[in-house]
């Protein structure tokens, strides 16, 4: 943990009654970073989120966002802060115009810089609607580009966005992602939690989350490399392959089998067994070998689905 | 039109674990009839006692004494004694009674010489309800008070017999209370009909129910039937309070009434229907029922105001009310021992009011299933 | 002194949402017009059109003077004569086709009087106990008045009594009832409106974004309560304008009073929405609590039966209840000219409750999610 750490968590929990959503974790986010929290649904990454964003109180631990104690300082942290929530809030009801205007009210920014800043903000994410459109009639992906607007208008440092591209069609995705990469170029903390493992691979480093607790955190190469010493083959079981071929790789020692939609994933671990293994069913199935992907990494450490 | 009833109990079932989830749900659909029946029950009295009377005797003879004690003696006022300093008028204008009484200087020498003692009274007109009420209190005190004084016995005056039929000792609890169970299902039919289902077309989950193979009419049927088991579990609650605590007399058939009770309900839960449809949003649902539905089973369907007492208008108007027929079914069955002959045209009106919401409901729900 | 963004960006926000779907805005403004004119009109708790129906022989002159006397009257409809064949007058009054029936002794009422032992009998249905009592004082004073015509000049009654009835000559039910009503529509309004905007915000999630931002807790209660407290504000010239201009409800005190009643009950009701959507989740919930509150606030306001009604111990519940001292005052002061010692205790009154609520709604209103 260096001194400029945008964010320290340190042994924070958050209880509901007795059921913990987040249990004992600590870790830092540094300056700049474009930092992604992976994890299943329910693992708590909202929860850790709200509670670094001064929305939740914490049942134990401590928070530390640029160099304030969130318990402390609350409102002057969240002058530095900009978040953008799961659930869309915006207000439907109310035009990007009025919307804008509210967020810009709330942080007390005066008339002129609200205009300066959105036309700014406009520019960058490309917002080419009619700002007397009412949000509710926008298409999906252009309103989570109004809510990323609204959410970085006054300049925050560090940005937190709980799942921005959820439900987003690929190119608006893709687009989105460009705009986070230009907001840590440009020096900015971003803070991003995502299901999507391509977005994941895009971060500067990569944390998952599983039952309220970190299982890995590290770049992404470096969480490949670590997990993946060894060969990684992809196999796909041909026509001729009988009943029971899953199974039987499985039993062989090859290696950690994975199942990967309709094929399987192996971890190669001892290469002898392997090899016979692939003599012995040779016409059955056909194999590649692959560079893990964060999703492999995903599924070893966490199981179970992907998403 | 397909129609499994099965489909629409599960759907009904599920209704109603939400209502008994949700404390305030059931607050408001156990927890205020109670609140009702308590209020009019115990705590409030429509009959008139207790006035506030400020008293100036100017003449100060037993004959001045003697009228103030006609007031008094009739047990509907508070006689409070004041002296001459103080302007009647401001009793009244700083809310500190609500009549004031002055007997004048040679009341009683007047009466004595066989002319006419002097006494003015002046009463609160803003609080009209009472003002009228007093007036006839005033009606016998006035005469009580004159025979008192009459050096002739007036002549030829007819014996008058009063009996009040239904409700021989006046209890004011008899007409309240068979009453509640109208607002009642006015309030939980209407109103928490309109906001539960309003509040599944704006979260969309209507739509979604829609998109299975359940029929509008299984959904219709499965989302209502809770809200008519909560509102007959209402004035059957009610009926018992009336029956046990209050001793209302039933005087009449036991089959008129549940059937006029569940026709009445049935069409509350259609009027509910037809605002969520109409609406589609939470606030604009509780707005819409609570003008349409609660204001006038309250204050329109003759619970404490008579629809005898309203303007030509409005006797026609609360025609097309179904609380103002159900309530004077309830209070037919109840009191006067009204059969299923008397009742007919009460009865038909509901029906008739019935179909007509069931038909526009259901119609409006079908043909509205695009958003 | 500035004014603060935050607050004044809220009410902008606050009050576009409410008027922008006209639907709502017409029910905020145009419907407790409406509510008030058919309320207004229609409640009368006076007893007037009494059905009565005198019973004789035909051709008894003294009871068809009754029924003429009764027609006179003004409060009574539809008076007949029948002869007095086997009618069960129970049955009539069971169907409702009568209220009260009068029944004279069948020989003739005139020939009765004069042997001495006339016996009238009056049959009154008494489901309205009230009403039935004063049913009863008013076909008394008719048949004594058609009596009267009868004797020769009756001799005067000894005690003259010189009755005048104040604020209200005519007895019109709707200058009593109207501001009551108008009261009760305020009431209703504000503290909905306001529990459901807030509750709105947490069930959409909105709220989440609300306190993302470094605004203070005070900042955002202000900011859901001014634009509310506006909007009541705004309603009262409304309500009022339709009070005088169409039931002819005087208004008798100064504006300055009643701006600063409106106020402070205005005020009051709005910090008892907030306090409501303080235990409110959803919408539905805020606005079922409201009803809960409303509902014996209604009761106990003295707008449909007088507080004296109401035995000594309940009576403490109508004492904490706001809308009980609106009622008062805005009577008071429209019909009364504005007693200053009534408006200061009323005021007095009224700010102690709203204090209260606010503080507690205050305490319990955490700009936090749990």
């Amino acid at each position: 943990m260096s001194a400029a750490a945008a964010v320290n968590v340190e042994n924070l929990t958050i209880a509901f009654g007795a059921f913990k959503a987040v249990d004992d974790i600590s870790f830092c986010v540094e300056a700049g970073e474009i930092f992604g929290f992976l994890g299943a649904n329910g693992a708590g990454k909202t929860t850790c989120i709200r509670a670094i964003c001064g929305l939740l109180s914490p049942t134990a631990g401590k928070i530390t966002v640029a160099g304030r104690n969130v318990a402390d300082d609350l409102l002057a942290i969240k002058a530095l802060v900009g978040y953008m929530s799961q659930r869309f809030t915006l207000y439907p009801d109310l035009t990007v115009r009025e919307n804008i205007a509210f967020a810009g009210a709330l942080r007390k920014m005066p008339a002129r810089k609200i205009l300066a800043r959105a036309k700014e903000l406009f520019r960058f994410t490309g917002f080419d609607y009619p700002q007397d459109t009412l949000v509710q009639n926008l298409p999906g992906g252009v309103k989570q580009e109004v809510a990323l607007c609204a959410s970085l208008l006054h300049d925050p440092a560090i940005i937190f966005l709980d799942e921005p591209t959820a439900g987003v069609s690929p190119a608006p995705r893709a687009r989105f992602w460009n705009l986070i990469k230009q907001l840590s170029t440009a020096g900015k903390t971003v803070f991003v939690t995502t299901h999507y493992m391509d977005e994941a691979e895009q971060c500067g480093r990569v944390s998952l989350m599983q039952t309220g607790r970190i299982a890995a955190l590290d770049t992404p190469q470096n969480l490949k490399t670590a997990n993946f010493p060894h060969p990684l083959y992809e196999i796909s079981p041909s026509t001729a392959a009988a009943p029971g071929f899953a199974a039987a790789l499985a039993a062989s020692g090859a290696g950690a089998v994975r199942p990967w939609g309709l094929r399987y994933h192996l971890e190669e671990q001892n290469a002898d067994l392997w090899r016979k293994f692939s003599a012995e069913r040779a016409g059955q199935f056909s194999q590649r070998r692959i560079t893990p992907t964060l999703e492999d990494v995903f599924l070893k450490l966490v199981g179970g689905s992907a998403a | 039109m397909n129609f499994n009833a099965a489909r629409a109990l599960a759907i009904a079932l599920k209704e109603m674990r939400h209502i008994l989830r949700d404390p305030f749900t059931l607050a408001l659909g156990l927890g205020l009839p109670l609140l009702l029946l308590l209020m009019f029950g115990f705590i409030i009295d429509l009959n008139y006692g207790d006035i506030g009377l400020k008293v100036q005797d100017q003449d100060h003879t037993r004959f001045s004494r003697e009228f103030a004690r006609t007031f008094s003696s009739s047990g509907y006022f508070r006689l409070e004694p004041f002296s001459s300093e103080i302007a009647p008028v401001s009793w009244l204008d700083s809310e500190k009674a609500s009549g004031v009484l002055v007997i004048k200087e040679n009341f009683g020498r007047y009466i004595k010489s066989g002319r006419q003692g002097g006494a003015q009274l002046l009463l609160d007109g803003a609080d009209n309800s009472k003002t009228g009420v007093v007036l006839s209190y005033l009606a016998g005190i006035m005469d009580a008070a004159n025979r008192k004084f009459a050096q002739t016995p007036p002549r030829n005056s007819p014996e008058i017999r009063t009996r009040f039929l239904f409700n021989q000792e006046l209890n004011s609890r008899w007409f309240i209370v068979p009453a509640l169970a109208t607002v009642i299902i006015g309030l939980l039919g209407v109103l928490l009909t309109a906001m539960t289902v309003a509040r599944e077309w704006e979260n969309g989950s209507m739509e979604l129910l829609l998109s299975t193979p359940v029929s509008p009419l299984e959904i219709v049927a499965g989302k209502l039937l809770p809200y008519f088991a909560l509102s007959l579990t209402g004035t059957v609650t009610v009926y018992i309070a009336a029956r046990l605590v209050f001793g209302v007399p039933f005087n009449g058939s036991q089959i008129v009434y549940w059937t006029a009770c569940s026709v009445f309900i049935t069409a509350a839960l259609a009027q509910g229907l037809l605002i969520s449809v109409v609406a589609r949003q939470q606030r604009l649902a509780m707005q819409l029922s609570m003008i349409s539905g609660l204001l006038p089973a309250f204050l329109l369907s003759g619970f404490i105001f008579p629809v005898e007492s309203m303007p030509v208008f409005f006797r026609y108007f609360t025609m097309i009310l179904s609380p103002r027929w159900f309530m004077e079914i309830s209070r037919g069955v109840f009191l006067k021992g009204a059969g299923f002959m008397e009742l007919i045209r009460p009865l038909s009106a509901l029906l008739a009011i019935n179909a007509v919401l069931i038909t526009l409901a259901v119609k409006k729900f079908k043909t509205d299933i695009e958003p | 002194m500035k004014l603060n963004p935050a607050i004044m960006g809220f009410i902008k926000k606050e009050l576009t949402q409410a008027l922008r779907d006209p639907r709502l805005a017409a029910l905020i403004f145009l419907v407790p017009i409406i509510q008030l004119t058919i309320f207004g009109l229609a409640i009368s708790s006076e007893v007037k059109n009494i059905r009565l129906t005198v019973v004789s022989r035909p051709g008894d002159y003294l009871a068809r003077r009754i029924e003429e006397r009764a027609g006179a009257s003004g409060w009574f409809s539809a008076v007949r004569i029948d002869s007095p064949a086997a009618q069960d007058y129970a049955a009539l009054l069971r169907e409702k086709r009568t209220e009260a029936v009068v029944a004279v002794p069948p020989e003739g009422l005139s020939r009765a009087l004069e042997r001495g032992d006339a016996k009238i009998q009056l049959l009154i249905d008494a489901a309205n106990a009230s009403r039935a009592r004063q049913v009863e004082a008013y076909v008394k004073n008719v048949i004594a008045l058609a009596l009267a015509d009868n004797s020769q000049a009756p001799p005067l009654p000894p005690v003259k009594l010189d009755l005048r009835v104040l604020y209200n000559p005519s007895l019109e039910s709707a200058i009593f009832l109207v501001p009551g009503i108008m009261a009760m529509i305020l009431c209703i309004i504000t503290v909905i409106v306001t529990s459901m905007a807030i509750a709105r915000e947490r069930e959409t999630g909105t709220f989440e974004t609300l306190i993302s931002a470094p605004v203070s807790t005070g900042e955002i209660l202000a900011g859901k309560t001014v634009p509310y407290i506006l909007l009541g504000l705004a309603e009262i010239p409304i309500i009022i304008a339709a009070a005088v201009t169409l039931f002819g409800v005087p208004l008798r005190g100064s504006l300055l009073q009643l701006a600063g009643a409106g106020f402070i009950f205005v005020s009051t009701t709005v910090m008892v929405g907030v306090l409501i959507s303080t235990f409110a989740q959803n919408q539905q919930q805020a606005m079922m609590g409201g009803f809960i509150f409303l509902f014996p606030a209604l009761l106990l306001s003295g707008v449909m039966f007088p507080v004296e009604n109401i035995p000594e111990g309940w009576r403490l519940l109508a004492y904490l209840n706001p809308l009980m001292y609106f009622a008062k005052l805005l009577r008071n002061i429209m019909l009364k000219g504005g007693d200053w010692g009534v408006f200061w205790t009323n005021i007095g009154a009224l700010c102690a409750i709203g204090a209260t609520i606010a503080a507690i709604s205050a305490a319990r209103f955490k700009a936090r999610l749990n």
